[in-house]
């Protein structure tokens, strides 16, 4: 997929292209808001990763001008503004998506990826990984031909993983996902690991290779064996 | 004491001690002034009975006439009598009653012999007269005492109203609240004078407040990159080699405390957004429906505690906004949770007027006026200490009363609508 990333904070930028840029993903940068707005005019991406505040603009214009031109670009905003009100005004003027800085490059990945899929599939909303298919529409898992009934956090974490495989995701950003990010989550960090457990078990009951590894202590990665 | 009942007793105090000494000094003036005048008329009897007895050569009749009266006596060659005024009672003849009277006796020479001559007239009408004049400027005074206390009271009360007015909006003033000290005009310049003073400073303080707020915010703001680009590199980190299990331990607690750090600030933010009433888009709430959805939230922390949540939810609207009811619910809940030990208990009543949250636990009782206080909590609490501050704040957004309590080994928060 193609990705512009609209972002003033070169550590936070360079981190964002390293998670992005492997299998294919195309991942061009713009700095600030007159690049921006050039690049908006001149390219198509398959989502814009869009900073609220830059210099020389606010992040806003730039999603008014996207929308204006009627680009069917994916939007995700990505800001420090916590406020409702920039939420709800970004969602409303057509992003599709609103991420909180900070965030971890896990949850960016997962979201960039729904937005994506939603996106360039036009109605077809299938995931599939090797032996897995999953249809987000039905909420459905299939191992080959074998359906395979998860609870609603199991049916999460393997999407979430899939969007993520290959890479280490951390148990916070796991409890972030599954939990929401306004509790103390190091409560949640026994529950990843059951729900984690338990799903590796389904996944291989149902004949699926067990590609969930857990990772230092850290976290786990979901990679193609 | 009120200014004017002080006010009231002073003038009272002052005007009784004034009162009695001038009257002293006024009956003692008009007193000796009447006395002066019945000796004038003494001393022309005197002439007029001296030129008697040089025209004459004997003495005028002895005798009581009106208010008047004559006598005569002889004395000794060798007696001296002197000439003088005195006080004497006589008997007035013509009123056939004893009477004060005024006297004056002297000696006159007639035909060799020294008679001492007394006459008497009474004093009955000038005392009467200084009893008259006396009691007029008395009532009078009296009557202008009354009146300056009447004046005092309605008219003092009706001056100082501007006052209690500025004194109302000073009790009911609040650096948060939106709207200014209102004054209504005053005449007086005064309280002109004091209105300028209170709406300047209460100006200065809201704008002082205004600026700490608007820092807060900005630090809060700002720190949230430098924790986004923290939060990113550790992602990146974790991609790059295989690190042992202690290291991992290492990268988690950074993770843990980066993510605490990043909650820190989003709970001073959404503070300084409750507290400056940014919260807009109210609606309709189903607090009862709300309560039972954050319930199976929190289902898997209860089983894994073990705790027992008893549940009494009668219907309930409110109109708010829906984060800050979650955040309210999630607070109050998690508090309870948190808070709580294994096999403990958790209850939430719900009824038209109240929520109920109470909770076992092993801390004994918070201090409850510092409950609500930003980061007051228990030395073995882990939780941030602002959960509670925001919930306050959240209640008194929408007027509600959030309570503390501690009985039978429980603690209760309850939310009165």
């Amino acid at each position: 997929m193609k990705i512009l990333l609209i972002e003033d904070e070169s550590s936070l930028r360079e981190s964002i292209i390293t998670y992005f840029t492997d299998e294919g993903n195309i991942c061009e940068t713009a700095v600030d808001y007159k690049s921006a707005i050039e690049k908006v005019n001149i390219y198509n991406y398959d989502c814009i990763l869009l900073d609220l505040t830059l210099p020389g603009g606010d992040g806003m214009e730039i999603l008014r001008g996207i929308k204006k031109i009627k680009k069917k670009d994916g939007v995700l905003i990505i800001s420090a503004r916590h406020s409702l009100d920039d939420k709800l005004d970004g969602l409303n003027l057509g992003a599709d998506d609103y991420l909180v800085k900070p965030f971890h490059l896990s949850e960016l990945k997962a979201r960039v990826t729904a937005i994506v899929r939603r996106k360039s599939y036009d109605g077809s909303n299938i995931i599939t990984f090797n032996e897995i298919h999953i249809d987000t529409q039905a909420m459905s898992v299939k191992i080959g031909d074998n359906a395979l009934t998860l609870t609603r956090k199991e049916y999460d974490l393997l999407v979430y993983f899939i969007a993520n495989h290959s890479k280490v995701i951390t148990k916070s950003a796991i409890a972030e996902h599954l939990w929401g990010d306004e509790m103390d989550l190091s409560d949640h960090f026994d529950f990843i690991y059951t729900h984690i457990k338990n799903l590796r078990k389904k996944l291989i009951e149902a004949g699926c290779k067990d590609y969930i590894k857990s990772m230092y202590g850290v976290g786990y990665k979901f990679e193609n064996i | 004491m009120k200014l004017a009942a002080k006010y009231n007793r002073v003038t009272l105090i002052a005007s009784i001690i004034v009162l009695i000494f001038t009257g002293v000094i006024y009956y003692a003036v008009i007193h000796y002034i009447l006395t002066g005048q019945l000796d004038r008329d003494l001393a022309i009897e005197e002439d007029e009975i001296t030129a008697y007895v040089k025209t004459y050569g004997k003495l005028p009749q002895a005798g009581s006439f009106k208010e008047q009266k004559v006598s005569y006596s002889l004395i000794e060659a060798n007696r001296n009598v002197e000439r003088r005024y005195f006080n004497n009672d006589y008997f007035n003849e013509s009123e056939q009653k004893v009477e004060p009277g005024r006297s004056l006796i002297y000696t006159v020479q007639v035909n060799g012999k020294r008679h001492s001559v007394t006459v008497t007239k009474s004093r009955v009408e000038s005392e009467d007269l200084v009893r008259i004049i006396f009691l007029i400027t008395l009532s009078v005074t009296i009557l202008l005492l009354i009146t300056l206390l009447l004046i005092n009271r309605f008219i003092l009360n009706n001056i100082w109203k501007p006052f209690y007015g500025i004194l109302l909006q000073m009790k009911a003033f609040n650096l948060a609240d939106k709207n200014d000290i209102r004054i209504e005009s005053t005449k007086i310049d005064e309280f002109t004078e004091l209105n300028a003073a209170v709406i300047t400073m209460s100006l200065r303080v809201k704008q002082d407040y205004r600026e700490l707020k608007s820092f807060t915010d900005n630090a809060s703001h700002e720190m949230m990159t430098p924790l986004a680009v923290i939060n990113s590199k550790l992602d990146t980190l974790i991609q790059t080699e295989t690190f042992s299990d202690s290291q991992g331990e290492l990268i988690e607690d950074i993770y843990v405390a980066v993510g605490k750090l990043s909650r820190l600030n989003q709970s001073l933010l959404m503070l300084a957004k409750i507290e400056n009433n940014l919260i807009g888009d109210q609606e309709t709430i189903e607090l009862d429906n709300l309560i039972r959805q954050k319930t199976r939230q929190f289902q898997e922390l209860l089983q894994l505690h073990n705790i027992n949540l008893k549940t009494e939810l009668a219907n309930k609207q409110i109109n708010m906004n829906k984060h800050l009811a979650d955040m309210l619910i999630n607070n109050l809940l998690s508090n309870a949770i948190r808070h709580n030990y294994k096999d403990g208990e958790i209850s939430i009543q719900l009824n038209d007027s109240q929520l109920i949250v109470s909770n076992t636990s092993s801390d004994t009782a918070l201090i409850a006026d510092k409950v609500f206080e930003r980061f007051y909590k228990n030395a073995a609490s882990e939780g941030m200490g602002l959960g509670l501050a925001i919930s306050n704040q959240i209640c008194n957004l929408y007027h509600f009363k959030l309570n503390y309590a501690y009985q039978n080994l429980r603690h209760f928060f309850t939310v009165s609508f």
